[in-house]
């Protein structure tokens, strides 16, 4: 779960990062009694990147130029994401740029701290162009950050040695938070030296690892009113996982198993279809929640046609066939469904598919043969 | 001879009191499965379906001989019953439960490598040598005894690619499920020098998918290694980017990291053979007629 900027600057507040305190503006009215320090920064709180380069960031001298920034950013459309909230913050006097983050390591199953002194928006560009600046230390989990790591982060990048005291700190805080907060990446770009030597987190980047939240109840309530699509929300009411895919798609695709909805995605585009969601059903789903899939599915305007592909073994053929007769009785769709199942009770499930005795629901023995049956129909649909 | 698990694994199911622990402890001894304790804190001294159970891993082990556990206790608790088996010396610890969050699993990874530890998953269907045992919850009825070794971060792809083999024909000497999850305890490149040096193993199969650096650690030691035939399907070629597969493992990253294509990449240049499904799986294993 990505946190917004005001969130993670919340995290940061808790855990004595420095830098400038933020208010949270969702409309004009919040700004009434607000005590601003100007010159201020309005920012746009979306999940995604270059929202300054999108006019999603502006500065305010005043009263006047904070009203106009933020009616001007309220309501914006950036890449798709609508911006329903702001936050304002002091302006900081930037002497120089640096990068501070403390990421998972993947391979070596370990976190990393990620340091450079050349910071800011165009750090992934460094990371190609120049990537001895980028400098890399892994943690022991057991052990945490020893007190070497700052110094050798000075030291190699060559900063003034006068900084280690404050990096070693913000490190510390920064880690203690990646820790107790579950965090995949705790990220400050830019971390900003003032031309008073001070070090501010300007910006704040948090992932925290989902598997996690129920350590941390408030986000859970937090994920749901962040997320906008209907259908995610909707699948979660039935502990399905539904996944948009390619905008451009037209297929939607139900399996019980990450890795076999990822394999049938791929036979649907090694065929020339592309898929435009998927629905992972989890294992031993009965037929009353596989209407639900179906309706989840379906609902989804953009899918001209089903692809139900199921290996059963927790999750039984009939099951999965007395779903797609339930939705078919109670809603009589006449988009193609095309079921492949394997596993329990096949037979079974077969014959409840043939009593359904409609021409848009068919039966496909094996992946190749359900792409293929899809595939048949694609002019029709 | 087949790796890690079989007739002498003697067998701790921690969480054995629990619905899924039960169901599958059954279904493991029907299998033939040396299951010689379980342990439930608490429910020491019961019986579940003849299995003495302990309350705690270390007198299990002091009174069975135990020497490998599997965990079927939910996520929340999997860290915890990990340490518990580590600590009192279990060489093989096998976990299940899905959602363990990634902080715990630093963690138990760490400490495995202290205490030289082999931890499978989480997030894994266990461990099955066919024919002669199965730790973990997969429907066993579609495995035969056979050649070909096979290691997995997908129960659903590996359960579909076994199914064909066994139907061809094709038996499996073991199957490994790494599972789904970003820390896995076990890697392929870990998993891999057991399969190399087994003799009924004759050729080996990776079922990858998206996300990571397992595939292109798995293709170094390999091109070093290996001269078994080995098979590989990268799954996930066309998933969106940014975006979580339902495996928390399995996600490309906006920058493009983990891609499908990098890590076939790597692995062709490995001298492996790339499966664009698990149906070319069968297919290319048959040509090679193992």
């Amino acid at each position: 779960m990505d946190l917004m900027e005001y969130k993670a600057k919340e995290y940061f507040d808790l855990y004595r990062i420095a830098g400038p305190r933020g208010f949270v503006v969702n409309s004009l009215s919040d700004l009434d009694g607000l005590e601003v320090e100007y010159p201020c920064m309005v920012k746009a709180q979306v999940q995604i990147g270059g929202r300054g380069k999108a006019g999603g960031i502006k500065p305010a001298k005043n009263k006047t130029e904070l009203e106009a920034a933020c009616k001007a950013i309220l309501g914006m459309d950036i890449k798709g994401h609508l911006v329903k909230r702001l936050l304002v913050t002091r302006q900081v006097e930037v002497a120089s740029e640096w990068y501070l983050a403390i990421a998972l390591d993947r391979v070596k199953k370990c976190p990393v701290v990620i340091f450079s002194s050349v910071g800011g928006v165009d750090i992934e560009e460094t990371a190609k162009t120049d990537p001895d600046k980028i400098i890399r230390v892994n943690i022991d989990p057991i052990v945490g950050i020893r007190a070497y790591v700052a110094t050798y982060l000075v030291s190699k990048s060559g900063i003034d040695a006068s900084y280690t005291t404050q990096l070693a700190d913000m490190l510390d805080k920064l880690y203690t938070l990646f820790r107790e907060g579950d965090c995949l990446l705790c990220e400050i770009n830019p971390l900003a030296v003032t031309p008073a030597g001070e070090l501010q987190a300007l910006d704040a980047k948090v992932t925290v690892d989902d598997a996690a939240l129920y350590r941390h109840p408030e986000l859970i309530e937090l994920r749901d009113e962040m997320e906008s699509h209907p259908l995610i929300l909707e699948a979660r009411k039935f502990r399905f996982l539904f996944i948009p895919c390619d905008p451009e798609g037209e297929v939607a695709v139900i399996s019980n198993g990450s890795g076999m909805i990822m394999s049938c995605i791929d036979v649907l585009s090694k065929n020339g279809m592309k898929t435009v969601a998927a629905l992972d059903l989890g294992g031993g789903a009965t037929g009353d929640r596989v209407k639900e899939a179906i309706r989840i599915c379906l609902s989804e305007p953009k899918t001209k046609a089903l692809f139900i592909n199921i290996f059963g073994g927790i999750t039984r053929c009939d099951e999965i066939a007395a779903g797609v007769k339930g939705f078919i009785d109670e809603y009589g769709s006449d988009k193609l469904v095309v079921i492949r199942f394997e596993g329990t009770n096949k037979e079974k499930g077969i014959a409840v598919l043939e009593s359904i005795g409609k021409a848009n629901v068919v039966f496909a023995d094996g992946l190749y043969e359900g792409v293929d049956a899809i595939k048949e129909r694609r002019a029709t649909l | 001879m087949s790796i890690l698990v079989d007739q002498n694994t003697r067998l701790i199911v921690q969480g054995i009191t629990g619905r899924e622990g039960s169901f599958h402890t059954e279904q493991m001894l029907e299998y033939g499965t040396k299951v010689v304790a379980g342990v439930t804190p608490g429910k020491g001294g019961q019986e579940v379906h003849g299995v003495p159970v302990f309350n705690t891993v270390r007198e299990a082990v002091e009174a069975t001989g135990a020497n490998a556990s599997i965990i079927f206790v939910p996520a929340k608790f999997t860290a915890q019953s990990a340490y518990e088996a580590m600590d009192a010396d279990l060489p093989l610890v096998m976990t299940i439960a899905e959602h363990v969050p990634v902080q715990d699993m630093m963690g138990v990874y760490h400490t495995s490598l202290k205490k030289r530890c082999r931890v499978i998953g989480p997030n894994s269907f266990g461990i099955i040598s066919p024919g002669k045992a199965k730790a973990g919850f997969m429907a066993h009825r579609i495995f035969t005894p056979g050649n070909v070794g096979i290691m997995s971060r997908s129960a659903t792809n590996c359960y579909e690619t076994v199914f064909m083999l066994s139907r061809e024909g094709i038996g499996q000497s073991t199957c490994v499920g790494n599972g789904g999850d970003a820390i896995p305890g076990s890697v392929f490149a870990d998993i891999l020098p057991l399969m190399n040096k087994d003799d009924e193993t004759k050729a080996i199969i990776i079922i990858g998918e998206i996300g990571g650096g397992e595939e292109e650690t798995a293709a170094v030691y390999i091109k070093d290694n290996v001269k078994k035939p080995v098979v590989a399907l990268i799954a996930g070629k066309n998933a969106p980017r940014g975006r979580s597969m339902g495996h928390a493992g399995a996600i490309i990253g906006a920058d493009g990291s983990g891609s499908a294509e990098k890590k076939e990449e790597v692995l062709r240049e490995a001298g492996v053979h790339i499966a664009e499904s698990t149906v070319d799986i069968v297919e290319i294993i048959k040509k090679l007629g193992v």
